[in-house]
C-alpha cells in the first residue's frame, strides 16, 4: 500500500497533470460523441492504471474510443478479436523450434499481449481457457510461458469489449476474470442530437484523425501525480463501507443487497475506486479525493463484481441498480448528524 | 449530543414512572405519598445523559467529515484538516463553506416526544389509590364473625326461626362482601344496623313473651268466674300464643305443652288452638307459666348482648387535621358540612349500648273491648233497625240513593268517561280485587 502523503500537490502540479488530462479527455470527446460520462470513466481508470471492460451493442464506438485512446497516448497498441477457436498462445505468444546456426532450439515469439494497449475485441466469444491466459497479464502485468516469465511494457491497459445480447456461443467471463477490470462501462445508446451531429461531421463514419497528445514520459508523470493525490481517511472510511455492504452478511448492507446478491465484491473492488477515484478528483482538478468522487464512480467499479441471486433476475433486479441501492443506504459519514439537527 | 441522548431517556424514566405509579396505585397505598416526586425522573435521567453525551461527543474530524459532507462532498475540508497545506486554504472549495449553512436545531421536535409520556405519568398520578383487597379482608371478616357471633347466640338460645337465621347469614355475607369492597365508616353502620335488627328481633320476642305471660295471668287471675270474661281471656292468649309460636319461641317447648297447643305442626304454623275443657286449659296454662318463667330468664341473659356494639376505631378515618376544615367549618354555625356542632365534643366507639338507648317501659297489657263492655247513652224507642249484608257494589249504588250520589258520581271530564266507566265496570264484575 502506497503510503500518504504529508503534504497536498501543488495547485501548480494539479493544474498541469489536469490540462493534460483535459488533452487527453478532449481528444476522446472527438472521436466518441455525447459519452461525457463514459470517456471520464475511461480515463479514470487509465490514470489508476486499471482495465477496462466496455459492454455495450454493436456500433456505439466501443473500438473505436479504445483506438483513439492509444492514439492520443502514443502508445503500442494491439487488437485481439476473440473468436471461439482462438488459443491461449495466440495471446501470450509460444515457442517455436527454429534453427540458428546449424543449432535447433525453441525462440520465444512474444503474442500480441506484449504491449501498452491490449483490446480484446468481444472478449467473451473465446473460449474460458483462452480468456484465462490473460488472468496474469492483467493482475501481475507479467507472462509465464514454459517456466519463464515476461514482464509487460509499461504502461499495460487491457480494454475488452463485449456484446450484452448476441450470447449464443460466447462463455460469459469468469468472476476471477471480472474481477481483475477496474470498471465495467456501459456504453449506452446515444441522444438524437449527438446522432444528428455524427451524420454532419462523419461522411463514412470515420472518426477524425488525432494526433498524440500525451507521451510515454508524461503518463509516466500523470501516473505519479496521480498516486499523490490524498485519500482523506473519512473517505477511505466510506470506502471501505460501501464495499463492506456489498456483502449480504453485512449488517450495513441495505434489503436489496440482502435479498439479491449472492457474494458481493471483492478488496479488489476497494482498491479500484480508491485508485480510481484519485484519478477521477486529478480530472476534476483537485489534490483529493472526496465522497462525490467515490460516489460517481462506485457504480462502474464494483457493479461487476456482484455476484447476483437467481431472485434478482426473477425481480428485474440489475447490479447497477442494487448499487443505487447501496448508495442511499450507506451514509457518507458513518456518524451522521444528530437527531436534534437537520439539514436545511 | 445531550439533547439527542436525553429526551430518550426523559421519555423513558416517565413511562417507568407512570408504570411505577400504577403499581403504586394498585398495591402499595403506602407509596401514595411519595408519588409526586417522580416528576423529577426526566432531571435525575439527565444525570447519565450527560455523561453519555460527554462519551459520545463528536470529535473534530468527524464534525469536519459531516460538514464536508453536507457541502458537496468535495473533501477538500478533510484533506485540509489531515494535511495542513497553506497551498489550498484560498482554494474555491474552502471559501465556499464560508457560505455554509448550519443545520437547523430542531429541539422541539424531539422534546415533542415527551408528552405523552408526561401525559401517562399525569393521568396515572390522577388515578384513585386502591386500598389492597387483603387488608380490607381482615377487618370485614372481622366485623362479620362479631355478627355471626351473636347470630350463633340467637340460635343457641333457640331466638331465631329457620327462615330469619337464612336472612341474617345472607345479610351478614353482603355485609363482610361490602367491606371487603370498601371498607369505610359504613360499614360498620351496616354492622350497627345488624346489631340493631338482632335487638328489634329478641325484643319482639320479649314483647310475645311478655304478652303471653300477661295473658297467661289475667287468664288465671281468681275472681273472673264471669264465663264471657274467660272467654275473652282465652281468646287474648290464644293470641298471644300464636304470635309466641310465629316468633319460634314454641319451637323447643316440652312435648306435653306442644302437644296441649295442637302439635308441631300448628305451633310451626302459628295456628295453635287452646283445649276446650277447663282441665286441659288449666293444665295447658301451668306449663305455659312454667315454660314462659324459663325462657323470661334465658332472654335476659340475651338482652346484654346488645351491649357490644359495633367497632369504629376513628383513627383509620382521620379528620380534618386542621382545626377549619376545607369545608370552611369550624366554628358552629359557620356552615359546611361535617361530623357535627364544630365545639361539640366526638364520641366516637362510645355510642350508648343497643339496649340502653330506648328505656323499654311496659304498657298496660292491651284487650279487646269486649261487646259486653259498655254502657247505654240513650234508649231509642223501636228495635234496631237490621240490613242484610250488601257487597260493596251494591252497598255503594243503595248508599248513593240516600246520599245523594255525590261521593261517588262526580263531574267527569268528557275525556275520562270511558276510564273511569271501565274501571268501575271491572270493579263491578270483580269487587273483591
Amino acid at each position: 500500500m502506497m503510503e500518504q502523503t504529508k503534504t497536498l500537490l501543488a495547485p501548480e502540479a494539479v493544474g498541469n497533470a489536469q490540462t493534460k488530462i483535459a488533452r487527453l479527455v478532449g481528444g476522446l470527446r472527438q472521436v466518441l460523441l455525447g459519452k461525457e460520462e463514459t470517456i471520464d470513466e475511461v480515463v479514470a481508470a487509465l490514470l489508476a492504471h486499471g482495465h477496462v471492460l466496455l459492454e455495450g451493442l454493436p456500433g456505439l464506438g466501443k473500438t473505436e474510443l479504445v483506438k483513439a485512446l492509444s492514439r492520443l497516448l502514443s502508445l503500442d497498441f494491439r487488437r485481439i478479436q476473440f473468436t471461439p477457436d482462438l488459443l491461449p498462445t495466440d495471446i501470450t505468444g509460444s515457442h517455436i523450434l527454429q534453427e540458428r546456426d546449424g543449432r535447433k532450439d525453441f525462440v520465444f515469439h512474444p503474442g500480441p499481449v506484449f504491449t501498452n494497449v491490449l483490446l480484446a475485441d468481444e472478449i467473451n466469444r473465446a473460449s474460458p481457457k483462452t480468456q484465462a491466459a490473460l488472468l496474469e497479464a492483467m493482475q501481475e502485468r507479467r507472462v509465464t510461458t514454459f517456466g519463464e516469465t515476461r514482464v509487460l511494457p509499461n504502461p499495460f491497459f487491457v480494454l475488452a469489449t463485449q456484446n450484452p445480447i448476441e450470447l449464443e456461443g460466447t462463455y460469459p467471463l469468469p468472476e476471477a476474470q471480472l474481477d481483475r477490470f477496474t470498471f465495467k462501462v456501459e456504453i449506452t445508446g446515444v441522444e438524437r442530437t449527438v446522432l444528428e451531429e455524427i451524420l454532419l461531421t462523419r461522411i463514412h463514419g470515420e472518426p477524425p484523425a488525432l494526433a498524440p497528445v500525451i507521451d510515454a514520459d508524461e503518463l509516466q508523470d500523470l501516473f505519479t501525480v496521480v498516486d499523490a493525490v490524498h485519500l482523506p481517511r473519512a473517505v477511505a472510511n466510506y470506502i471501505a463501507r460501501l464495499v463492506a455492504a456489498t456483502h449480504p452478511k453485512s449488517a450495513e448492507a441495505p434489503e436489496q443487497i440482502r435479498n439479491f446478491v449472492k457474494y458481493g465484491s471483492s478488496p479488489r473492488g476497494a482498491i479500484a475506486i480508491g485508485a480510481a477515484a484519485r484519478g477521477l478528483a486529478l480530472l476534476r482538478g483537485k489534490p483529493n479525493v472526496g465522497f462525490d468522487e467515490v460516489r460517481r464512480i462506485a457504480a462502474p467499479a464494483l457493479a461487476h463484481r456482484l455476484v447476483l441471486d437467481y431472485a434478482a433476475k426473477l425481480e428485474g433486479f440489475d447490479a447497477r441498480r442494487l448499487i443505487d441501492a447501496l448508495l442511499d443506504a450507506v451514509p457518507e459519514v458513518e456518524r451522521g448528524l444528530p437527531q436534534t439537527l437537520g439539514a436545511r | 449530543m445531550f439533547l439527542d441522548i436525553w429526551p430518550r431517556w426523559a421519555l423513558g424514566s416517565l413511562l417507568a414512572a407512570g408504570v411505577v405509579t400504577i403499581a403504586c396505585r394498585l398495591f402499595f397505598p403506602a407509596a401514595a405519598v411519595a408519588l409526586n416526586w417522580l416528576w423529577l425522573a426526566p432531571v435525575v435521567a439527565a444525570i447519565p445523559a450527560v455523561f453519555l453525551a460527554m462519551a459520545r461527543a463528536y470529535r473534530p474530524e468527524q464534525i469536519a467529515a459531516l460538514a464536508d459532507s453536507l457541502h458537496g462532498g468535495q473533501g477538500t475540508l478533510l484533506a485540509l484538516l489531515e494535511i495542513r497545506d497553506p497551498a489550498w486554504t484560498a482554494s474555491p472549495a474552502i471559501t465556499g463553506f464560508s457560505q455554509f449553512s448550519m443545520p437547523r436545531l430542531r429541539v422541539w421536535r424531539r422534546l415533542a416526544t415527551m408528552a405523552p409520556a408526561a401525559a401517562f405519568l399525569y393521568i396515572a398520578l390522577m388515578l384513585p389509590q386502591h386500598m389492597p383487597a387483603g387488608s380490607n379482608g381482615v377487618l370485614a371478616n372481622d366485623i362479620a364473625a362479631d355478627l355471626q357471633a351473636t347470630l350463633d347466640e340467637l340460635k343457641k338460645q333457640d331466638l331465631i326461626t329457620p327462615s330469619e337465621d337464612k336472612e341474617f347469614e345472607e345479610q351478614i355475607e353482603h355485609i363482610r362482601k361490602d367491606a371487603i369492597e370498601r371498607l369505610d365508616a359504613s360499614s360498620w353502620e351496616a354492622s350497627d344496623s345488624m346489631r340493631e335488627k338482632f335487638a328489634a328481633k329478641v325484643t319482639e320476642k320479649q314483647d310475645a313473651l311478655k304478652w303471653a305471660a300477661d295473658s297467661l295471668s289475667s287468664l288465671a287471675a281468681p275472681g273472673d268466674s264471669d264465663a264471657s270474661m274467660t272467654e275473652a281471656q282465652a281468646g287474648e292468649l290464644g293470641t298471644a300464643i300464636n304470635k309466641l309460636a310465629k316468633s319460634g319461641l314454641l319451637t323447643n317447648a316440652p312435648a306435653d305443652l306442644q302437644k296441649l297447643l295442637g302439635g308441631k305442626d300448628a305451633i310451626a304454623g302459628g295456628k295453635t288452638q287452646l283445649p276446650k275443657d277447663a282441665r286441659a286449659l288449666r293444665k295447658l296454662a301451668a306449663s305455659l307459666s312454667g315454660y314462659l318463667a324459663n325462657r323470661s330468664e334465658k332472654l335476659t341473659g340475651i338482652a346484654q348482648l346488645g351491649k357490644a356494639a359495633g367497632r369504629f376505631d376513628p383513627s383509620e378515618f382521620p379528620l380534618f387535621s386542621d382545626e377549619r376544615g376545607p369545608d370552611g367549618d369550624g366554628d358552629p354555625g359557620s356552615g359546611g358540612v361535617n361530623r357535627g356542632r364544630g365545639d361539640a365534643e366526638l364520641t366516637w366507639g362510645k355510642e350508648s349500648a343497643m339496649f340502653d338507648r330506648f328505656k323499654s317501659q311496659p304498657l298496660p297489657p292491651g284487650s279487646f273491648r269486649s261487646p259486653d263492655d259498655w254502657a247505654p247513652l240513650a234508649v231509642l224507642p223501636g228495635g234496631p233497625k237490621e240490613l242484610p249484608e250488601l257487597s260493596v257494589a251494591s252497598a255503594a249504588v243503595q248508599y248513593a240513593g240516600v246520599a245523594g250520589q255525590a261521593a261517588w258520581r262526580r263531574t267527569l271530564a268528557p275525556r275520562h268517561y270511558s276510564a273511569v266507566k271501565k274501571y268501575f265496570e271491572n270493579s263491578a264484575v270483580e269487587p273483591n280485587k
